[in-house]
């Protein structure tokens, strides 16, 4: 494939914002971080580490 | 047409929007690092 020009990160982070439209991406982005999150909390309760 | 990009954003638009997201995904880290430091005083997993 043509050469691309890698990124250089974190300095060239911003860039994702030139592909994804926060307007449009945002709210999915933290759904989907919830998501993660009540699963990772159901995985460590269920692993017995709950409230003492 | 100008050269546009995939979302639409300019340049300076994805650069501003990426300064406020580094600020609330910080403090986002920070209240998280935050709550383990409690469950570790509280009741610890190792």
């Amino acid at each position: 494939m043509s050469e691309i020009a890698k990124p250089k990160n974190p300095e060239d982070d911003w860039k994702v914002w030139l592909v994804l439209n926060p307007a449009t991406w945002l709210m999915p982005i933290f759904f989907m971080l919830l998501i993660i999150a009540l699963a990772l909390h159901a995985v460590v309760f269920q692993m017995g580490f709950g409230w003492a | 047409m100008a050269e546009q990009s995939l979302s639409g954003l300019t340049e300076q638009q994805a650069k501003e929007f990426h300064e406020q997201f580094k600020i609330t995904y910080t403090a986002y880290v920070g209240l998280a690092a935050l709550v383990h430091l409690f469950i570790i005083a509280a009741n610890p997993w190792f």
